[in-house]
């Protein structure tokens, strides 16, 4: 398990300073980057794993978001960098990107169905991978710019 | 010292036309490089009360509509500025946060802001290898996120590296940004689904999933649930709708570049 962690901390670490690249995060902070990112999905991957808490991945992702919003509000200071410069490449490695896959893949499979059983299967997958999709999408904002909002002066006096 | 720092702390008093003039170019710049409402808010207050002005300002999509005045006198200025497209850029967010801090606590002059800003978005230049590197490595880190082999994280690899450099190409060429996504999905997708063929009893269609996850406009989402939050509402929808008019091109891209390949989503 500990090898699944460090390799998901890695991958994440990897992914988050990819798209820091991306949107251009200073080269200073790439380093942040990667840490949130790790350390936030690391914290998701064991919140979800049944042998630890085996939660929902829509609360999982919630506490998560809510961990890297805070170190990035906290840790902007220290990087002289606003803390939204960390959320997105932080959080995107927790976007759930095979539930919109599938959710997508549904509505095209209905749309080409051609009989009325094959529509409401397909019709079941878009919903349900849909649902979850944007639950976990709306809930991983959320949580993540909450930090932000609750800490305000630390957050917006980083670059002082 | 240098000539520009000779500017600080002048104690020159300025009209409500030159605070205006800068605090709108300067508004311009921060909403372009994807700023939040807030923060965008924050910065431009705090040079004003730094001019000893007070600023009024209505952020619209495409326009910022400022007034500056001198309270207590009959100096008012109001200035309309259109908001350029212009690449996201949290170095540049950065660095236009800092000098607001700058005016605030060092007392800039506004020449020597005006200096300095200019010299700003100058600088302002990616190292498109490098980028191009790192976020081909990112996209194929997430292809191993999602559960993708080795084979399939290779093509993902391969897929993010050549749809990134096109999507590189057509934005220094000024192709719209919905025609990007539609394309840089599209060629992304055929080359993803070659997983099929080259593994097909591996992760292929994670690695079609992947391949143009590098596409998702997630700033713009995340911009527009701060905004709602700070109740700039109709910033946030325009952002929202952004997103999701992003979001579709790039389904339509995959959708298409499946169907050529002949390719199951399930």
């Amino acid at each position: 398990m500990l090898f699944e962690i460090i390799k998901d901390a890695l991958l994440a670490a990897m992914a988050a300073i990819g798209f820091g690249s991306i949107s251009r995060v200073p080269r200073r902070s790439y380093i942040w980057c990667g840490l949130i990112a790790a350390l936030g999905h690391s914290a998701r991957f064991l919140l979800m794993d049944p042998d630890v808490l085996g939660m929902h991945i829509v609360a999982a992702t919630g506490i998560a978001s809510f961990l890297i919003g805070s170190m990035a509000v906290f840790i902007s200071p220290v990087a002289k960098t606003p803390a939204e410069a960390y959320l997105f490449p932080a959080l995107l490695p927790m976007i759930p990107g095979m539930y919109a896959y599938r959710s997508f893949g549904g509505l095209a499979m209905c749309l080409l169905g051609d009989t009325q059983e094959k529509f409401g299967v397909y019709f079941y997958r878009f919903a349900e991978n849909g649902f979850i999709c944007l639950a976990i999408l709306f809930t991983m904002v959320i949580c993540a710019i909450v930090p932000i909002f609750t800490f305000r002066s630390t957050a917006f006096r980083a670059t002082r | 010292m240098s000539n520009s720092d000779s500017h600080k702390l002048s104690g020159k008093r300025y009209t409500s036309k030159e605070v205006c003039l800068f605090l709108s170019d300067y508004a311009v710049a921060l909403f372009g490089c994807a700023a939040t409402c807030i923060r965008l808010d924050r910065n431009i207050n705090r040079m004003a009360a730094a001019f000893g002005k007070k600023v009024e300002m209505f952020i619209m999509p495409r326009h910022i509509h400022m007034t500056v005045c001198q309270p207590g006198e009959d100096d008012t200025f109001t200035y309309i500025s259109s908001v350029r497209p212009a690449p996201i850029s949290f170095s540049l967010n950065t660095r236009l946060s800092q000098l607001s801090w700058h005016v605030a606590d060092d007392g800039l002059s506004l020449e020597t802001a005006r200096h300095r800003f200019e010299h700003m978005l100058q600088c302002d230049k990616e190292t498109p290898w490098v980028t191009l590197t790192l976020a081909s490595l990112a996209n194929a880190s997430f292809c191993g996120i999602f559960g993708g082999d080795a084979i399939a994280m290779l093509i993902v690899l391969v897929a993010t590296a050549i749809g990134f450099r096109l999507k590189q190409l057509m934005a220094s060429c000024h192709v719209d940004g919905r025609v990007i996504f539609f394309v840089c999905a599209f060629i992304s997708s055929v080359i993803g689904a070659s997983a099929f063929i080259l593994t097909p009893d591996g992760t292929p269609s994670i690695a079609v999933g992947t391949s143009v996850l590098y596409l998702v406009p997630g700033i713009p989402f995340l911009n527009s649930f701060s905004d709602l939050l700070y109740r700039h509402y109709i910033c946030a929808f325009s952002r929202f709708t952004d997103a999701v008019i992003l979001t579709a091109c790039l389904s339509l891209g995959l959708c298409l570049g499946m169907k050529l390949m002949s390719v199951g989503m399930f």
